[in-house]
């Protein structure tokens, strides 16, 4: 095994292709480099999106996701970062994510109204420019059609930009649209079907009746503590 | 303690060696460490020191015989960029940035003693927190030579002030304060007529009853005696100017090859504010067009930068958005300078994007999506639903990683439509019990659950229609959408404001 190695090694040195040669260990994911969304169950620090990959978080209305990305807002800008978020069809509520613990001084919010292509567009400015912790691509109420519409070598240079950089660039959509090979995918499940309730309500009568937080229940896909 | 004067030490010193009598003034100098050296600064101007970062230095020369303006000037000049004439015989220096250089306010006005002796120019100087303070010091008497009663005071030529300037202040007589407010007697004289004769006195007065008397004017001269500058220092615009100018030979009609010109003016300029140690704090840009019109445009630049490349594409992207009516005859960019910024990076701190990064990023996500749908949002302080607005992004500094906040149990996060969606309501019981939404994409359906209504109004005495007077209910759809409606009782119509999620 080891002959093999020199010869394949010695072959490549002649083609001038030794630049691709590395006795470096491979990459193991610390648990610094992952960002979890803070207050959600079932996505740990060691479950959490990975800095430098692209990682998504798809799921149906009302399933949660907003809620996560606002868990994993939180997280990045109460650790002092800056955060960017793409809302492609301006639906942020800036509200609701300050209660959910947003440092909305670190949010750098850009709004679209529903044009996908120019939202593609202000991401690949945020990435290029760097130096965010997260960045959000919200696509969650773009048609299906639209997101298919963008070449798919799209994502893989995104994926290239922030490779090896601290930005964790993260989609939000209604079906799977793509994760970096290192990203993860946190599928929320709609345990009870798609028309079971999401919601937990407080009270019986119909006056004292009243939301109090929704049922998340989130699967996360992709690699957990596995080496690159 | 005797303390000798400029005059004394002029006449003593003879032909003695000019470092030997640098000496000397320098020990003059630190022989009046007994002026004011408190803990306890003024709550007004430590709430400044504390919005401003650095805490601020100024020192004021005074001239005590003959010198003329322009020496003065000159003497100033090799100390500070930022200065402004106080009067004929006055000026004030900013010498806040000098500690590294000459170390504290001792060595700086021992500094500033050393030239002035070397040029024979005799001034009182005094150094304090605030120009104020600075300037009443140098027209303050000075004390007798063989000692007083204030000999921490004026005493010797130089006073330096580093702690309580209200009370560095306070023994001061009236007429100084009257001298620098250069107000009519008839203030003062009904001040003397109460028996004050201290600037401490007048400003240990209680405000209210000042401004009773005397209006805002009193209140103004009160701020005076006790130290606070009622305006920033204004530079002296004798400071070197950064600006270029270049008269085309034919006019450049398309914004690309203007580029190329701004690059042409931005290098020169961008040396000549690294030779100065300066950075650019607002970017003027005229444009004289070929109907002899001038195009001008000003940019206030986030923090003090001079790269080049930054300057030109932030030039660039404003003329994309506000392009000149005509062809350019000449292009003419002055810089407004600023004091150069030092960065210390952390080994402990995430870095966040540069102010140059951040500026060029701001303006090309402005120049495409609309330069007011990208910043920050910041909350209003009312009830009204969707109460925020845009502002510039401009993240605080970076602090060092701790443990996340707390996330307070079970928050809600609402996907808000923007306008809201008019929707159709059945109602059973005074309760929404079906929704429909003549919209692809959007949902409907039988109403599960429901919690409401929650009623909220305001701003009804506004005439400008932002009045708002609505019932919400939270309501959980059959096709498992939970979101949440609102019936506008102005007009009995019904909206879907957004989806939880």
């Amino acid at each position: 095994m080891a002959t093999a190695r020199l010869a394949l090694e010695s072959l490549l040195r002649d083609r001038k292709l030794d630049s691709t040669l590395t006795s470096a260990r491979p990459w193991v994911a610390e648990p610094e480099d992952r960002i979890a969304p803070a207050g959600i169950p079932g996505i740990g620090s060691e479950g959490g999106l990975r800095r430098g990959h692209l990682s998504e978080i798809v799921g149906s209305r009302s399933s949660g996701r907003t809620t996560i990305l606002c868990g994993l807002l939180a997280a990045v800008t109460g650790a002092g970062e800056v955060v960017a978020f793409i809302d492609t069809c301006d639906r942020f509520d800036p509200a609701s994510a300050a209660d959910a613990g947003v440092d909305l001084s670190r949010l750098l919010w850009i709004r679209e109204r529903g044009d996908a292509a120019r939202a593609l567009k202000a991401v690949n400015l945020v990435v290029q420019a760097g130096g965010f912790g997260l960045v959000a691509f919200d696509l969650a109420d773009v048609p299906s059609m639209a997101v298919r519409q963008f070449p798919h070598t799209t994502w893989m240079r995104l994926s290239r930009v922030i490779e090896g950089s601290q930005t964790a660039l993260v989609l939000l959509g209604a079906d799977h649209i793509a994760r970096s090979p290192g990203g993860i995918t946190v599928a929320l499940r709609d345990d009870g079907g798609p028309r079971a309730p999401r919601g937990r309500w407080s009270g019986t009568a119909d006056r004292a009746r009243r939301l109090a937080t929704l049922d998340i229940h989130p699967r996360v896909i992709g690699m957990l503590n596995a080496e690159c | 303690m005797k303390i000798p004067s400029y005059d004394d030490l002029a006449r003593s010193i003879g032909d003695v060696h000019p470092r030997d009598t640098f000496d000397q003034v320098t020990r003059l100098v630190r022989c009046e460490e007994p002026v004011v050296r408190s803990s306890h600064a003024s709550p007004e101007h430590a709430a400044r020191s504390t919005q401003h970062g650095p805490p601020e230095l100024f020192a004021c020369l005074r001239a005590r015989s003959d010198a003329t303006a322009g020496a003065l000037m000159s003497l100033a000049r090799d100390f500070s960029s930022r200065i402004e004439r106080d009067g004929d015989a006055g000026v004030v220096l900013d010498v806040a940035g000098l500690g590294r250089l000459l170390g504290d306010a001792y060595g700086i006005a021992a500094e500033l003693q050393r030239t002035a002796f070397d040029r024979g120019v005799k001034v009182r100087i005094a150094i304090a927190p605030t120009q104020t303070a600075a300037r009443l010091l140098t027209l303050g008497p000075m004390p007798p030579a063989e000692g007083g009663s204030r000999p921490d005071l004026t005493g010797g030529v130089a006073t330096v002030v580093t702690g309580d300037v209200a009370a560095a202040l306070g023994p001061l007589p009236l007429d100084t304060l009257q001298q620098l407010a250069g107000e009519p007697c008839r203030t003062f004289d009904a001040l003397k007529r109460w028996g004050i004769r201290s600037v401490g006195e007048f400003a240990a007065l209680p405000a209210d009853e000042l401004a009773a008397r005397f209006g805002p004017q009193g209140l103004a001269i009160q701020g005076l005696a006790r130290g606070l500058d009622p305006r920033p220092l204004v530079p002296d615009p004798g400071v070197p100017r950064f600006i270029q100018s270049i008269e085309l030979e034919w006019p450049i009609e398309k914004l690309e090859p203007l580029s190329f010109v701004l690059a042409r003016l931005l290098d020169p300029l961008a040396v000549a504010l690294e030779r100065a140690d300066k950075g650019g704090a607002a970017i003027r840009l005229e444009l004289r067009l070929t109907d002899k019109t001038i195009h001008s445009r000003m940019m206030q630049l986030p923090a003090p930068m001079r790269d080049p490349r930054v300057l030109r594409t932030l030039l660039s992207l404003d003329l994309d958005s506000h392009p000149p009516s005509a062809a350019i005859d000449v292009v003419t960019i002055e810089i407004d300078p600023a004091p150069a910024r030092i960065v210390q990076f952390s080994l402990l701190e995430r870095a966040i994007p540069s102010p140059e990064t951040l500026a060029t990023l701001t303006a090309r996500l402005n120049a495409l999506v609309g330069e007011d749908r990208c910043g920050s949002p910041v909350l209003l302080d009312s009830h009204r639903p969707d109460a925020f607005e845009m502002t510039r992004f401009h993240p605080p500094a970076p602090r060092p990683p701790g443990p996340p906040a707390p996330r307070p149990p079970g928050t809600l996060c609402l996907r808000r439509f923007r306008p809201p969606v008019a929707v159709r309501i059945g109602i059973a019981h005074g309760r929404p019990v079906h929704v429909a939404i003549d919209r692809r994409g959007m949902p409907g359906g039988r109403v599960e659950q429901s919690a409401g209504p929650w009623r909220s109004s305001g701003a009804w005495w506004d005439a400008s229609g932002s009045h708002w007077d609505r019932d919400e209910w939270d309501i959980a759809l059959s096709d498992g959408t939970i979101g949440r409606l609102y019936c506008d009782r102005g007009t009995g119509r019904w909206f879907m404001d957004g989806l939880m999620d």
